[in-house]
């Protein structure tokens, strides 16, 4: 019996359609064959896909917000990906474009901001969190980033700041010292008078 | 079938970590004037009376973020950064709608302003109130310019880091070196 898995947020809704799997013994109120998708946004055009379109979404969107949560804007996805998701070329926001399967079409580009985002991010983590979707989602599990990813959300100057003022303030030390005078060398102590002169005949 | 709510083995939190989950917190507070009464109420209906068995003992393990006034040596047991974080995400979750307003650009520019300056104004005191103002972060984030993209990255992380789906971005992102 067909199922539909339906998750709203403020801006968009998912729905998701399919059937329990059989094969493996699935009850009838599970998922775990998706034969369609549906994300409708307010004032936009209504997204539809298969099942990996829908795991192609969840691959970009969820590893984009992690990184945002630590500050690092880092477009995920290639060309040749169906979904790609980045930061707005006009700053503010973000892109997500859709590469359509079918020949001819071009590809859709949807700016959102980052209460949208959210609520797109809230949409994904309902759906894999939902116990009715009986399936595997091969997802990347979140980890901390490296320390040269964390860099890049620092700003060069800042990060500058310290190693510079290091070495100009050991700088400024070698040249102070090179101008103190080279103290004299120590005098050599006065010859010891010689015990006993020798006797001259 | 791998659950997709297990969490990865718990770590232990470095310093710039405990330091952001208490401003995230904090943030939490400013947000809900009785975020703090919350913050004990959820932890008990969370089941984490074990770890935190009252305000006191709660504001101890919050007290280990270097930039308190009154700081505490030391980490953190990786059960009590979770069991923070996890309350923190229930929080951020319940107050989505407020920080959806304060994201979104949709709203008027004049009304989207005033929430900002309403949320500053009791985050500034807060951090004035518990905060060491001689260190440098202090100083950033209560200054209007400097510390404003330090406060939309704190309320963004709470957007993306809010309900159950949300605590692993969000201990991997305090998981973060620092540099």
């Amino acid at each position: 019996m067909k199922q539909t898995l339906r998750y709203d947020q403020l801006s968009c809704r998912l729905q998701v359609e399919g059937l329990p799997d059989v094969s493996i013994g699935q009850s009838g109120d599970a998922v775990g064959i998706i034969t369609g998708w549906t994300l409708q946004w307010q004032g936009r055009p209504e997204l539809e896909g298969r099942r990996e379109h829908l795991l192609a979404l969840m691959q970009v969107v969820l590893p984009y917000a992690r990184d945002l949560i630590s500050g690092v804007v880092r477009p995920r996805g290639t060309a040749d990906q169906p979904v790609r998701i980045g930061p707005a070329p006009e700053g503010g926001g973000h892109r997500l474009a859709l590469r359509s399967s079918q020949p001819e079409t071009p590809p859709l580009e949807l700016p959102l901001d980052d209460a949208e985002l959210s609520d797109l991010v809230r949409l994904l983590d309902q759906l894999r969190l939902d116990s009715r979707l009986q399936m595997h989602l091969d997802l990347p599990t979140p980890q901390p980033l490296r320390a040269r990813e964390v860099m890049g959300r620092v700003p060069r100057r800042q990060r500058l700041v310290a190693p510079l003022g290091g070495a100009l303030a050991l700088a400024l030390a070698a040249g102070l010292g090179l101008l103190l005078p080279v103290p004299p060398p120590p005098e050599p102590p006065p010859a010891a008078p010689a015990a006993s002169e020798p006797a001259t005949p | 079938m791998p659950d997709p709510t297990a969490a990865s083995a718990p770590t232990r939190l470095p310093r710039r970590g405990l330091e952001r989950l208490d401003l995230l917190l904090l943030c939490v507070e400013a947000l809900d004037l009785n975020g703090g009464e919350a913050m004990v109420w959820m932890s008990e209906q969370m089941g984490f009376t074990g770890l935190f068995p009252n305000r006191v003992e709660l504001w101890k393990r919050r007290c280990h973020n270097p930039l308190r006034r009154t700081t505490r040596r030391g980490g953190l047991d990786p059960a009590e950064t979770d069991a923070l974080i996890r309350i923190l995400c229930a929080l951020a979750d319940r107050l989505y709608p407020m920080l959806r307003a304060l994201l979104a650009s949709a709203e008027p520019e004049a009304i989207r302003q005033q929430r900002w300056a309403l949320f500053q104004e009791r985050l500034d005191e807060l951090v004035q109130e518990r905060m060491n103002a001689r260190r440098e972060g202090v100083q950033r984030l209560l200054d209007p310019e400097r510390g404003a993209a330090q406060r939309r990255q704190l309320i963004q992380a709470l957007a993306l880091g809010a309900g159950t789906g949300g605590f692993e971005r969000l201990r991997a992102s305090l998981g973060d070196p620092a540099v």
